[in-house]
C-alpha cells in the first residue's frame, strides 16, 4: 500500500543549524586558552567549566531529531560562549578583563532562558517572560553597575573605586537572584502542571532538574547572603548545579525513546480489545490521550466518527498530522504538538493505521450522509408546516373574510326584506354560513390557530371539545415546545380522535399528555371495541415520515376487552 | 359606537347593519393604532373590535382599553371562540361574536 510522508512537521533548515557554532566554540576554548588565563585559575573550575559546556554542546546535539527545538538547540549551543568569556576575568589585558566582568553571569540567564523557553524557544506565559527579563537584567545590569566602582585596576569602567558599594551591589545581585529562582520555580511547576502526556514524557526530566537546581540554587544562595561569606569555589559549584539541565534535556529525549512502541506493538496495540474505538487505539499507541481523529470527507469537510462536523483547530496547543492513502488524505490526527517531536513514531502508527482509518472513514462518510438525510428529512417537514400555516391565513385573511361579510350582508337585507324574500335570503345566509363552518375546520385541519397561539394542551381541550364524544384531557405539559412537536402530537390526538368516533363504537375517550424531562408522553384510550391497527394509508400511518423526522415512536394497542391505545413518544429537551 | 377591522367591506355592511338598528357610528379604523387614536378623537361607547388585526391583535387593544376604563369591547372573529382559547376570558372585553352571526340583536345582547 502507497502511503505518503505525514504533514505538519516543520522542515529542517540544515544551513541555519546550531551545529555549525561548534567549531566556533572549540576555536573560542583555543583562543581563551592561549591567553594563559587557565593558569590562573584552579583546576576544579576549568573541569566545571568543560564540564558543563561539553554536556551542553552534547545536549544540543542529541536534541538533532527534534526540529521544534532549533532555538533552544541554539541556545544552549551559544552558551559555551558565555561560559569562556565569564574566564576572560583572569586576562591581565584591561579590555578583556572588562568584557569578562560586563558577562561574569550571562551563562546563568542564558540556562535560565533555556528552561523557560523549553523546548520550542518562546517564553510560556508572561511571568516566564518576566523571569526572563529579570535574570538578564540581573547579570548585566548589576554587573554594569558593578563595572563603575569596581576596585581592579583592569576595569576600564570605572569612573571610582568604591569597595564598600562594589559590595552592595554584589549582595544586591545575590538577593534578586533567589527572586529570580524562586519565580523561575513557580512558572515551572505551573508548567509541569499543564503539560500534556507526550509532553512530560520529553520534558518532565529537564523541568524536574530545572526545579531542583532552583530549589539547590535558593539554599545556597541563601546561604551565602546570610553568611556574608564569599566562598572560593562559589563559581565551580553554581557550574556543578547547571549541570543537571543539559543532563536533564539529554535524559528526557533518551526516555521518550525508550518508550517509543516498535511497529510490531503498534499492531497489537491498534488491535488492542481493551480499546474500543479508532480514537482510543490511536491515542493509546501514541500515548496520547488527548488525541482525536477527523475524518475528511469527498468534499473536504471533516467529520468524527459519528458523522458529525467538525473543525479542525488552529491552536497552538493542538497540531494537525494528515493521514493519505495513495496521495488523496483520509483523515487528520490531531494531537498534543509534543507527538510532532516524535515524527517517527507518528508516522509508523500513520502507517499502520491507515487502512482501518480508510475503513472507518467510509463508515464516518455513510454516518455523515444518513444524519444529513434526517436533518434533510425534519427541514422538509418544517418547510410543509410553514405552508400549512401559510395557506391557513390565506384562507382565513381571503375566502373566509369575504364569506362572512356575505353572511351579515345577508342577514342584514334579510332582516329589512318582505316575508318571502327573507325566507331566501334566510337560507341563503345559512347555506354561507354551513361554507364558512367548513371552511373553518378545514383551517383547523390545516394549522390550528389555538396551537399557534397558545400551546399543545390548549390546542387538545379544544379539540376534545369539538369531538362528538366525552373526553377528557389531563395534561403535565404546560409549558411550550418546538413548534413540530407540538403539531405532530397534536395530529396525533386529531387522528386517534377521529378514529375514535368513527370505528370504536366507544362512550368515552381519555386524552393524556405527560411532559418528562427529555420526552413528551401523548396517550389517547377509548373503552370502544379495539380492533384498531397501523394499516398502511390510515391517518395515523401517515403521520410516520412526520414522526420519524422527530425520532418519536407510535405505538398502538387494541383488543376488545380493553378498547383502543394509542401512545407517542417524542423526544424533546427542557 | 366605533367598527374596527382590517377589511373594508366588512366595515362597511356592519356601519350599516349597526346603523339600521339605531346605533351611531362614530368612526372606523383598519388597524390597532387607528383603533386606539379613534377611540381618543371619539370616545364611542363601544367598539366593534375585530381579532386578527395587521399590526396587534385585538386581545392586545381590548386589554389596553379595558386597563384605561375605556369603551365596552365586543370582539369579533371570523374564527369561532374556541380558537382564540383563555384569551377571550382574559382579555377584558364584554363578549365575543362569530362574524358570521353578526346582527344588530346579538350585538344589543351583549350590550343591553
Amino acid at each position: 500500500m502507497a502511503s505518503d510522508a505525514a504533514t505538519a512537521l516543520p522542515t529542517r533548515d540544515a544551513v541555519r543549524d546550531p551545529v555549525l557554532l561548534l567549531p566556533l566554540v572549540v576555536a573560542a576554548g583555543l583562543a581563551v586558552g592561549r591567553l594563559g588565563v587557565h593558569e590562573r585559575v584552579a583546576g576544579t573550575r576549568i573541569a566545571a567549566d568543560l564540564a558543563l559546556s561539553w554536556a551542553l554542546i552534547a545536549a544540543s546535539l542529541v536534541a538533532l531529531e527534534r526540529p521544534r527545538w532549533r532555538r533552544t538547540r541554539w541556545l544552549l549551543a551559544a552558551t559555551p560562549f558565555a561560559l569562556l568569556g565569564a574566564d576572560l576575568e583572569w586576562a591581565s589585558s584591561p579590555a578583556l578583563w572588562t568584557l569578562g566582568f560586563l558577562v561574569e553571569g550571562l551563562w546563568a540567564a542564558s540556562l535560565v532562558q533555556v528552561v523557560l523557553t523549553f523546548p520550542e524557544g518562546r517564553p510560556w506565559s508572561r511571568p516566564a517572560r518576566i523571569a526572563l527579563l529579570a535574570a538578564y537584567t540581573i547579570t548585566l545590569g548589576g554587573q554594569l553597575a558593578g563595572g563603575l566602582v569596581a576596585p581592579d585596576a583592569r576595569d576600564l569602567l570605572s569612573v571610582a573605586s568604591q569597595p564598600s558599594v562594589a559590595e552592595a551591589i554584589d549582595r544586591a545581585q545575590g538577593i534578586a537572584g533567589v527572586g529570580v529562582a524562586l519565580a523561575a520555580l513557580f512558572v515551572v511547576v505551573q508548567r509541569v502542571r499543564t503539560l500534556g502526556r507526550p509532553a512530560r514524557r520529553a520534558q518532565g526530566p529537564l523541568l524536574l532538574a530545572a526545579a531542583i537546581t532552583a530549589l539547590a540554587g535558593l539554599v545556597w544562595l541563601g546561604w551565602v547572603i546570610a553568611d556574608d561569606a564569599r566562598v572560593p569555589t562559589l563559581e565551580t559549584i553554581a557550574r556543578a548545579l547547571a549541570l543537571t539541565i543539559p543532563v536533564g534535556i539529554v535524559v528526557g529525549i533518551g526516555w521518550s525513546r525508550l518508550r517509543r512502541p516498535q511497529a510490531s506493538e503498534l499492531v497489537v496495540e491498534l488491535r488492542s480489545e481493551a480499546a474500543t474505538t479508532m480514537r482510543e487505539r490511536l491515542a493509546r499507541a501514541l500515548g496520547d490521550p488527548t488525541l482525536d481523529v477527523a475524518y475528511r470527507l469527498g468534499d473536504g469537510r471533516y467529520v468524527d466518527a459519528a458523522g458529525g462536523p467538525v473543525e479542525l483547530p488552529q491552536r497552538a496547543d493542538r497540531a494537525v498530522t494528515a493521514v493519505s492513502v495513495r496521495g488523496e488524505e483520509i483523515a487528520a490526527l490531531v494531537h498534543d504538538p509534543a507527538l510532532l517531536d516524535e515524527p517517527a513514531l507518528v508516522e509508523s502508527v500513520r502507517a499502520t493505521a491507515a487502512l482501518v482509518l480508510e475503513n472507518e472513514r467510509l463508515a464516518a462518510e455513510v454516518r455523515s450522509q444518513l444524519a444529513e438525510v434526517r436533518a434533510s428529512r425534519g427541514r422538509i417537514v418544517a418547510a410543509a408546516d410553514a405552508e400549512r400555516r401559510r395557506i391557513e391565513r390565506n384562507l382565513h385573511d381571503g375566502a373566509q373574510q369575504r364569506l362572512v361579510t356575505l353572511s351579515v350582508a345577508l342577514g342584514l337585507e334579510a332582516s329589512r326584506a318582505d316575508r318571502a324574500t327573507a325566507d331566501v335570503l334566510a337560507r341563503a345566509q345559512e347555506e354561507v354560513e354551513q361554507a364558512v363552518g367548513e371552511l373553518r375546520e378545514l383551517a383547523r385541519g390545516i394549522h390550528p390557530t389555538l396551537l399557534r397561539d397558545e400551546g399543545l394542551t390548549a390546542a387538545v381541550e379544544a379539540l376534545a371539545r369539538r369531538t362528538p364524544l366525552p373526553v377528557t384531557v389531563e395534561s403535565s405539559a404546560r409549558d411550550r415546545l418546538p413548534d413540530a412537536v407540538e403539531l405532530a402530537a397534536y395530529f396525533v390526538v386529531s387522528e386517534a380522535l377521529t378514529n375514535v368516533v368513527k370505528h370504536a363504537s366507544a362512550t368515552q375517550a381519555s386524552v393524556l399528555l405527560e411532559r418528562e424531562p427529555a420526552t413528551l408522553h401523548v396517550t389517547v384510550t377509548d373503552d370502544g371495541v379495539g380492533g384498531a391497527h397501523l394499516t398502511p394509508g390510515s391517518g395515523l400511518a401517515g403521520l410516520r415520515d412526520r414522526l420519524e423526522a422527530l425520532d418519536a415512536t407510535l405505538s398502538i394497542e387494541s383488543d376488545a376487552a380493553h378498547g383502543t391505545s394509542v401512545g407517542a413518544v417524542f423526544p424533546c429537551g427542557s | 359606537m366605533l367598527i374596527v377591522d382590517d377589511h373594508q367591506p366588512f366595515r362597511a355592511v356592519a356601519r350599516e347593519l349597526l346603523e339600521s338598528a339605531g346605533y351611531i357610528v362614530a368612526g372606523e379604523a383598519a388597524d390597532a393604532a387607528g383603533a386606539l387614536a379613534a377611540v381618543a378623537a371619539h370616545a364611542p361607547d363601544a367598539v366593534l373590535l375585530d381579532v386578527q388585526l395587521p399590526d396587534r391583535d385585538g386581545f392586545a387593544v381590548a386589554t389596553e382599553l379595558a386597563a384605561a376604563d375605556g369603551p365596552t369591547v365586543v370582539l369579533i372573529s371570523s374564527r369561532d371562540a374556541d380558537d382564540y382559547g383563555r384569551r377571550v376570558a382574559a382579555c377584558g372585553a364584554r363578549g365575543f361574536i362569530p362574524k358570521s352571526r353578526l346582527s344588530a340583536a346579538a350585538v344589543a345582547a351583549l350590550l343591553d
